[in-house]
């Protein structure tokens, strides 16, 4: 469904991708694991349209992203909830999920639709919905991010670590609600540093070092992986 | 007292007016972070519209008002597109550096075109409530009047027009997150484009609104726009309460000080309003949520 192939690109002298290839097939969820710095967010930068490759492809269903603008893209059904969140700080949270589906801005009784599966996943955004996203806690704020996300109706959605800095009890939660979220049917591709969290939920994973990928396959065959084992699990 | 209300008066007159072109200013800034000098040039260009279009014209000064704001639309929504759109990888200081070109070039073709003399744009209801100032002792012309009242009305329409709307919307979700904009699906260049038209807009009917009291020259918006940015650094960059009450508290100091200090010092009550202010409030006075 999301096929990239070859992916490269620079900022100035550095090469922050080299010919990475990565594929996602409709319905599943892929993690993408890698350090700090490996290159993960500006893959999903570049896949949303903000970051300009230097050659490669991406495609959604067959047709072309690379080189469109960021706004083409999410009408065409790639969503990304990006990593710190993004959000509109002094916007109230029910107006930061409203602008969420903003290219669906024709269709407001479908938004309303959907406004309605997000307070239902997450029942404090309900309670919640008058405050300023800005005063909420990084936990809640992530909520709002997700559920931003999916008020653009993603056939596709990215989400860049999701779990970054919260507590783990938060981060159990938000996991097990892009799980949720993927089994309702939307595929997913997700970046993670908690890589054991995040392969327990994945279909399949891939590895990304020094902008290169190094590793792919199941769960269990990673896991198995002494050495991603040791730089990823700790154990 | 009716010298006190007088003044009041006065000081309510400038306030909308600079609140006006400060307005423009910090909705631009807000979303491109781009220091606009250029702005005051707008400030001219919709006053010498208007002289045009009125003056030589011969239309009425309210289609004047319309082509004014329409014309000045257009010229800024060209700035951005043939300069600033063009600007947006580099460094901060080449916005700067282009920004205050581009209020020279405006200014030197004024000048070249319509000569460097001043001119007038002709009140549209000049001479009524002569009898009224003589009964009450105060002097409101009509035409502060309608300034008070077009920037009243101006303010509410675009405050509700940010808040109610979901084009406006896009405005303040591009001020408060650029990247978070983009990725929910807004058009970044459709935005700014909407932004430019806008703050051109406001500009230019606040010169068309001040033109009948204050002549029109070449060189008439750069005093106006250094103003209008101790205004928005006052109330806080890129906040529209912050532009208002800005443009207020400069609108009295100038008419207060002008009266009871010096006229003299009038220009430098802003200068040293913004000093003392920022003294005690680094962050401005209405300062734009953290990012």
């Amino acid at each position: 469904m999301l096929a990239c192939e070859g992916a490269t690109l620079d900022y100035g002298s550095y090469r922050a991708l080299s010919g990475v290839s990565v594929r996602v097939e409709r319905g599943e969820l892929v993690v993408m694991l890698g350090a700090n710095g490996a290159g993960k967010s500006s893959l999903f930068l570049a896949i949303s349209g903000l970051r300009r490759l230097r050659s490669g492809s991406i495609r959604l269903d067959g047709q072309e992203l690379a080189g469109r603008k960021p706004s083409d893209i999410v009408a065409a059904g790639l969503v990304q909830c990006a990593e710190g969140r993004k959000l509109f700080p002094g916007m109230s949270v029910r107006k930061n999920l409203t602008l969420g589906g903003y290219v669906h801005r024709a269709d407001p009784k479908g938004s309303e639709a959907i406004l309605e599966r997000v307070f239902g996943m997450f029942p404090i955004l309900r309670d919640k919905q008058h405050d300023t996203a800005g005063s909420l806690s990084g936990g809640q704020q992530q909520m709002v991010a997700i559920g931003r996300a999916l008020m653009g109706r993603p056939k596709v959605l990215l989400l860049d670590e999701p779990s970054l800095g919260l507590a783990p009890l938060v981060v159990k939660q938000v996991l097990e609600a892009v799980q949720a979220i993927n089994r309702e049917g939307t595929t997913v591709l997700l970046a993670e540093q908690n890589a054991f969290a995040a392969l327990k939920i994945a279909h399949r994973a891939y590895v990304l070092e020094n902008g290169r990928i190094v590793s792919e396959g199941s769960p269990e065959t990673l896991l198995a992986d002494d050495r991603i084992r040791k730089a990823y699990i700790g154990a | 007292m009716s010298l006190f209300v007088q003044q009041i008066l006065n000081g309510l007159t400038l306030g909308s007016v600079y609140a006006l072109v400060a307005l423009g200013l910090t909705l631009v800034y807000g979303i491109l972070h781009i220091p606009n000098f250029s702005h005051g040039a707008l400030f001219t260009v919709g006053a010498y519209a208007a002289y045009v279009t009125a003056g030589q014209l011969g239309a009425n000064y309210w289609v004047a008002l319309g082509a004014a704001a329409l014309v000045t639309a257009l010229v800024a929504m060209l700035s951005e597109r043939l300069v600033f759109s063009r600007l947006r990888d580099s460094p901060p200081l080449h916005d700067m550096i282009a920004a205050i070109g581009l209020l020279l070039f405006f200014e030197a073709l004024i000048q070249a075109k319509f000569g460097a003399e001043f001119h007038r744009v002709a009140a549209p209801y000049p001479g009524i409530w002569q009898g009224l100032r003589q009964a009450t002792g105060l002097v409101l012309p009509i035409q502060r009047a309608l300034i008070i009242a077009g920037a009243v009305i101006l303010m509410v329409a675009l405050h509700l027009f940010l808040t109610r709307t979901v084009t406006g919307s896009t405005i303040v979700a591009m001020a408060q997150n650029r990247e978070g904009a983009s990725l929910v699906g807004i058009d970044l260049t459709r935005v700014s484009l909407l932004t430019f038209a806008i703050s051109g807009a406001l500009a230019a009917v606040a010169a068309v609104l001040f033109a009948p009291i204050n002549l029109v020259s070449p060189g008439m918006g750069n005093l106006v726009i250094l103003k209008a940015f101790v205004i928005i650094i006052l109330g806080g960059m890129g906040s529209v309460p912050g532009a208002i009450a800005g443009g207020m508290i400069i609108g009295f100091a100038e008419s207060f000080g002008a009266f009871y200090i010096s006229t003299d010092l009038k220009d430098i009550m802003a200068f040293a309003l913004l000093v003392v202010i920022l003294s005690v409030r680094p962050q401005g006075l209405f300062p734009a949520p953290a990012r």
